[in-house]
C-alpha cells in the first residue's frame, strides 16, 4: 500500500497545485518538495520489500484476460525510484530559491509534480501498456517544462521541436508494443519473459527491439532524434538538471534494461543499438567541445553520457549501464544545479564568454562544478571512474573492440571539453564588462538577452545575488554521492553486483579479450590525462588566461560551421521534414479547404438555388403555357400508348 | 359501314388537336371556350363511331351525356368570363396572371 | 362515302376557321357550320336522335348563349382590346405537340383494324326502332343508363346554381352583392355595456 502512496503522492501535489496555484502562492514550493520528499522515503522503506525474490507487486485492475494493469517494484524499478525520488526532492527544494518571485511558482511545482508521477508511472508499472502511458506523459511534462516560459517564443519552439522528436519515438515504441500484444497476447512483461521466445521469430524480436529502440532514441536523444536535447535547454535550470539529465533521457536506458532477455535473444538489434550509443557518445562529446552556452554544454555532455548508457545496456553490459546512469544522476544533476548557481549570481548570463574568475566570487559553485567535472571525466577515486570503466571495459569484453576504441578516445574528448569550461568560467579575470565584439561575438544582444529575457524579466541591470541557502544545500548534499556511490562497485565481489546478481541475462563472453581489466583502466586514465592536459594548455594556463579575451575571440571566430550547426541535423530535418509539411499545410489551405470542400457545400447551395429557379420559372401565371403542358402530357400519353398496345394483334 | 371506322377516329384525332391548339394559341377567353366545344365534339364523333362499329346503344347515351355535361359547363365558363372580365380594359387571358411566380 | 369525305372537308374547314378567326362572333357563325356539319355525320352514322340533339342543343343553345356573353362583354362601341402577348410563337410547340400525338393515333387507327359488328345493326335509318332511333335511345336511356340521366339531370341543376351565384345580381351602382368586411372592423362578440345607467 506504501507503493501507492509514492505512486500517487505526486500527482495528488501536481493536481492541488494546478489547481489552487494562485492562492498558495509561495507555499507551492515547499508542498511539492515534501510531497516528493515523502515519496522518497516511502521508497527507501520498501527497500526490503523490494529486493526480496520477485519483488513487490501491486495489482491495480483486471480489465481483459490478459490485460492486468499493476505496479511492481523490483531492483531495476527501485534504483530507478530512488534517483526520481531522491534527486527529485533534492532538484525541488533547490527550486524553491532558484524559481523565487516567478509569477508562476506554484505553476512549476505542479508541472515538476507531475513529472514525478509520470516517470514513476513509467518504472514502475508491471506492463508495457503502464509503459507507454508513462511514456507519453512524461513526455508532456517535458513539453510543459521546457516551454515553461511561454512568453519566450524560442522556449515554445524548442518545446514542440521536443514533443514532436518523442511523438516520434512513441510511434516506433507503439508499434513494438503492438506486436507484442498481438503475438503475446498478453500485457504483462511476466508473460512477455516466459513466451516471448516461442511466440516471436528472430525477424520479429528484431521488429519488436527496432520499435522500442526508437522508442528509446528520441526519448534518450540518441542519433538521429537527438537535436531536441540542446534546444531543451530553453527550459529553467531545475528542469533541465531533473528531467534532461537525470531521469527522463535516461528512460530509455531503463527500457533496454527491463526489456534485457528480449534484447539478448537478438544480437543484431544489441548491435544496432552499441553501434548507435557509442556513436551518440563520440558526436555529443565533439559538439561538446564547439559550445558557449554553459547550459548547451552539460545537454551535449548528457547525450554523450547517454550514448555511454546506451551502448552498455545494448551490448548486453546491464549492471554496467545502469551503474552508469546512477552515477551519472547524481554529478549530472549537480553540474546542472552548480551551473544554475552561476547563472542565477549572474542575473541569467549563460554564455562562458563573459564568465571568468567566479573562482573567488562563488566559491562553493567552484567546489561543487569541480567534484562534478571530476566524476565525470572518470577520475580514478571519484564515481565516474568506475561506471565508465564498467560499460567500457564491458564493451571490450564481449568483443567490441572498436566500442571499446570509440568510449576511450570519448572519455578523452569529455575530458577536454569539461574542462575547458571549468577554466573558462571559473579562472582568470572576469569578462562580463569586456565588450562583446573583443570576444568575436557578432550579435551582443544575443550573447546575454537570449538568457536573460527570462524570469526577471523587469530587472534591466545585471545585479549579483549570493546563493540562497535553499540552493546551496541540495548541491552540497549532492556531492557525497557523487564523489562516493561508485565505490559501490569496486572489486569482484562489489556490492552492486551483487545487487544484480541473476536479474539480468548474462553478457557472452568473447573470445579472447585483448586487455586486461587493469590495463584498460590505466589507459582511460592516461586518455583523460591528455585531455585534461590539451585543455589547461589550451584554457588554464597562465599564458592562456592573461589573452584569455584574444583567445576566445579566435576560437569564436574560427569555429568550424560544421560545428557550429551541429552537424547540419537541424537543417536536414528543416528541409526534408518540416517545410514540406508546412507545404502541405499552406496547399490544404489556400487550395484544397476553399476550392475542393467549401466549393462542394457551395455547389450543392447553389444547385439548389438553380433548381428553384428552373421551377419556378415554369410558374408563368398564364393559362395558356399551362394548357400547353398538358398538351404535352397528352401527347406523351397518346404517343405512349401508340407505341405499347398499337403493334397489332 | 362503307366507310371504316378508322377514318372517322382520324378525323376525329384532326378536329381534337385542331382544338387544342386553339385553346393554346388564342388568348380571347371566349374563343378558347368555342375551341374546348371543338374538343366536346370530337371526343362525341369517336363515340358515335365506336357505337356504330360495335352496334351498341352505349355510346349515343354517352355522347348525349357529354352534350349535355358540355352545356353546363360552358354556361359556368361563360359566367366566369364575364365575371373575371366585367370591368377589365382588355378581354385577354395574359392578364389574368396572379398566380405567377 | 362521298359524302363522308365532303362532310369531312367541311368540319375540318370550319374548325379551322373557329380556331383562327378575328373577332369572336366570326368564330361562333364557324362554330354553327361545324356543328351542322357533325349532326349530318351523325345521321350518316345512324344515329338520328344525337343529330338531332347536336342541333337543338349545341347550335341552337350553346352557340346563342355565347353569342350573348360576346355582346355583354363588348358593351359599348369599343371592340375587343387585348393587351401585351405574353407567350408569343406559343402556337410552334403547341402545332408540334399535336401533330405528334396526331400522328401516333393515326398511325395505330390504321394500323389496327376496329371490329365491327355491322350485322348487329338492326333496320336502317328512319324505321322506328331501328338503331340510333328515339325509341331505341329513350329505350336505352332510360333503362339501362338510368342512374346516370340522373345524375346529369343533378349536373345541369348545379350549373344553374352556379351561373347565378357567380354572375348573378350586382348591389346598388355596381357594388357587389356581399358585403365587403373592411379589416378592423369586426364586431365585438360581446357587446359592451350602454353607457347611461
Amino acid at each position: 500500500m506504501l507503493l501507492y502512496l509514492v505512486w500517487l503522492l505526486p500527482l495528488f501535489g501536481a493536481v492541488v497545485l494546478w489547481a489552487f496555484g494562485p492562492q498558495l502562492k509561495s507555499w507551492g514550493g515547499p508542498i511539492g518538495s515534501a510531497l516528493i520528499g515523502v515519496a522518497f522515503v516511502a521508497t527507501l522503506v520498501l527497500w526490503p520489500d523490494a529486493t526480496a525474490q520477485g519483488g513487490l507487486h501491486v495489482t491495480l485492475a483486471s480489465w481483459l484476460p490478459g490485460w492486468a494493469f499493476g505496479l511492481q517494484l523490483d531492483r531495476l524499478s527501485l534504483i530507478w525510484s530512488l534517483i526520481i525520488t531522491g534527486v527529485g526532492f533534492l532538484i525541488h527544494v533547490y527550486s524553491i530559491g532558484y524559481m523565487d518571485g516567478d509569477r508562476a511558482f506554484a505553476r512549476f511545482f505542479a508541472y515538476m509534480n507531475f513529472f514525478v508521477f509520470a516517470m514513476l508511472t513509467l518504472v514502475l508499472s508491471d506492463n508495457v501498456i503502464g509503459l507507454l502511458v508513462g511514456w507519453g506523459l512524461v513526455g508532456l511534462a517535458s513539453y510543459f517544462l521546457i516551454g515553461f516560459w511561454f512568453e519566450r517564443p524560442s522556449a515554445v519552439s524548442a518545446a514542440r521541436k521536443a514533443f514532436v522528436m518523442n511523438v516520434v519515438g512513441d510511434v516506433g515504441i507503439m508499434f513494438a508494443i503492438f506486436l507484442i500484444v498481438a503475438k503475446i497476447g498478453s500485457i504483462g512483461y511476466a508473460d512477455l519473459f516466459t513466451r516471448f521466445g516461442a511466440a516471436f521469430t528472430p525477424h520479429e524480436l528484431f521488429l519488436v527491439c527496432l520499435g522500442l529502440f526508437i522508442g528509446c532514441a528520441a526519448k534518450s536523444a540518441q542519433i538521429p532524434l537527438h537535436t531536441w536535447l540542446p534546444d531543451a535547454m530553453e527550459g529553467p535550470t531545475p528542469v533541465s538538471a531533473l528531467i534532461h539529465a537525470a531521469t527522463m533521457v535516461t528512460a530509455g536506458v531503463y527500457l533496454i534494461a527491463r526489456f534485457a532477455p528480449v534484447w539478448s535473444a537478438s544480437p543484431d538489434a544489441q548491435e544496432l543499438v552499441g553501434v548507435i550509443g557509442g556513436l551518440t557518445a563520440l558526436a555529443g562529446a565533439i559538439l561538446g567541445c564547439a559550445q558557449w552556452d554553459i547550459k548547451r554544454i552539460l545537454a551535449y555532455s548528457t547525450m554523450s553520457q547517454i550514448g555511454y548508457m546506451i551502448m552498455g545496456v545494448g551490448i548486453g553490459a546491464y549492471d554496467a549501464g545502469v551503474l552508469h546512469f546512477f552515477t551519472h544522476a547524481f554529478f549530472k544533476a549537480q553540474l546542472f544545479l552548480g551551473s544554475g548557481i552561476v547563472i542565477h549570481a549572474l542575473a541569467n548570463e549563460q554564455d562562458v564568454r563573459r564568465m571568468g574568475g567566479l573562482r573567488k566570487q562563488l566559491p562553493f559553485a567552484f567546489a561543487a562544478m569541480l567534484v562534478g567535472v571530476l566524476a565525470i571525466c572518470g577520475v580514478p577515486g571519484f564515481s565516474g571512474f568506475f561506471s565508465k570503466d564498467a560499460v567500457v571495459y564491458g564493451a571490450l569484453a564481449s568483443g567490441h573492440p572498436w566500442l571499446y576504441a570509440v568510449g576511450v578516445i570519448t572519455a578523452g574528448i569529455t575530458a577536454y571539453y569539461m574542462f575547458r569550461l571549468l577554466f573558462v568560467t571559473f579562472f582568470g579575470q572576469y569578462r562580463g564588462e569586456v565588450d562583446p565584439s573583443d570576444l568575436g561575438l557578432r550579435h551582443p544582444e544575443l550573447a546575454g538577452t537570449a538568457a536573460s529575457s527570462g524570469h526577471h524579466a523587469e530587472e534591466e541591470e545585471p545585479h549579483h545575488h549570493a546563493p540562497s541557502w535553499l540552493m546551496s544545500i541540495p548541491v552540497g548534499i549532492l556531492i557525497v554521492p557523487s564523489v562516493l556511490i561508485g565505490w559501490l562497485d569496486y572489486g569482484p565481489n562489489a556490492p552492486w553486483k551483487q545487487f544484480f546478481a541473476g536479474f539480468f541475462p548474462r553478457v557472452p563472453e568473447a573470445a579472447n579479450v585483448p586487455l586486461s581489466e587493469i590495463v584498460s583502466t590505466a589507459l582511460v586514465f592516461v586518455v583523460v590525462v591528455i585531455g585534461f592536459a590539451v585543455a589547461y594548455w589550451r584554457y588554464g594556463a597562465p599564458a592562456a588566461l592573461r589573452e584569455s579575451v584574444a583567445r576566445l575571440r579566435a576560437e569564436t571566430v574560427r569555429m568550424p560551421g560544421v560545428l557550429v550547426n551541429a552537424y547540419y541535423f537541424d537543417a536536414a530535418y528543416e528541409m526534408l521534414l518540416v517545410r514540406p509539411a508546412y507545404a502541405l499545410g499552406r496547399l490544404i489551405g489556400t487550395v484544397l479547404d476553399p476550392h475542393v470542400l467549401d466549393a462542394g457545400v457551395r455547389e450543392a447551395g447553389w444547385t439548389a438555388q438553380w433548381l428553384g429557379h428552373l421551377f419556378r420559372s415554369f410558374q408563368t401565371g398564364l393559362v395558356r403555357v399551362y394548357a400547353l403542358s398538358l398538351a404535352l402530357g397528352v401527347a406523351c400519353f397518346v404517343v405512349y400508348y401508340a407505341l405499347a398496345f398499337g403493334a397489332g394483334r | 359501314m362503307t366507310v371504316s371506322p378508322e377514318s372517322y377516329v382520324a378525323l376525329s384525332a384532326v378536329l381534337f388537336f385542331i382544338g387544342v391548339v386553339g385553346v393554346i394559341a388564342r388568348r380571347n377567353p371566349l374563343i378558347m371556350l368555342m375551341s374546348i366545344e371543338l374538343l366536346f365534339n370530337a371526343a362525341n364523333l369517336t363515340l358515335v363511331t365506336y357505337a356504330r362499329a360495335w352496334a351498341n346503344n352505349a355510346g349515343h347515351v354517352f355522347a348525349f351525356l357529354v352534350i349535355t355535361v358540355a352545356a353546363a359547363e360552358a354556361a359556368i365558363g361563360l359566367a366566369i368570363v364575364m365575371m373575371t372580365f366585367r370591368r377589365s380594359p382588355h378581354v385577354d387571358v395574359d392578364e389574368v396572371a396572379a398566380l405567377k411566380g | 362515302m362521298i359524302a363522308f369525305w365532303i362532310l369531312a372537308v367541311i368540319l375540318i374547314a370550319s374548325a379551322v376557321f373557329t380556331v383562327s378567326a378575328k373577332k369572336p362572333v366570326y368564330s361562333v357563325l364557324g362554330l354553327l357550320v361545324n356543328f351542322v356539319a357533325l349532326a349530318a355525320t351523325y345521321l350518316i352514322l345512324q344515329a338520328e336522335f344525337l343529330a338531332v340533339m347536336q342541333i337543338v342543343v349545341y347550335s341552337g343553345a350553346i352557340l346563342i348563349l355565347f353569342v350573348f356573353v360576346i355582346a355583354l362583354l363588348s358593351s359599348g362601341v369599343r371592340p375587343f382590346s387585348v393587351g401585351p402577348n405574353r407567350a408569343p410563337r406559343i402556337v410552334i410547340p403547341a402545332v408540334v405537340f399535336a401533330l405528334v400525338a396526331l400522328a401516333a393515333i393515326t398511325v395505330t387507327a390504321l394500323r389496327v383494324p376496329i371490329a365491327q359488328h355491322a350485322a348487329a345493326v338492326t333496320g336502317t335509318t328512319g324505321e322506328p326502332a331501328a338503331f340510333g332511333s328515339v325509341a331505341d335511345f329513350g329505350a336505352a336511356l332510360f333503362t339501362t343508363n338510368l342512374l346516370p340521366f340522373e345524375v346529369t339531370a343533378f349536373i345541369l341543376m348545379v350549373a344553374v346554381i352556379g351561373v347565378v351565384l357567380i354572375a348573378g345580381d350586382e348591389g346598388p351602382a355596381g357594388t357587389p352583392r356581399r358585403k365587403k368586411r373592411r379589416a378592423g372592423t369586426r364586431e365585438p362578440i360581446v357587446k359592451p355595456e350602454p353607457q347611461a345607467r
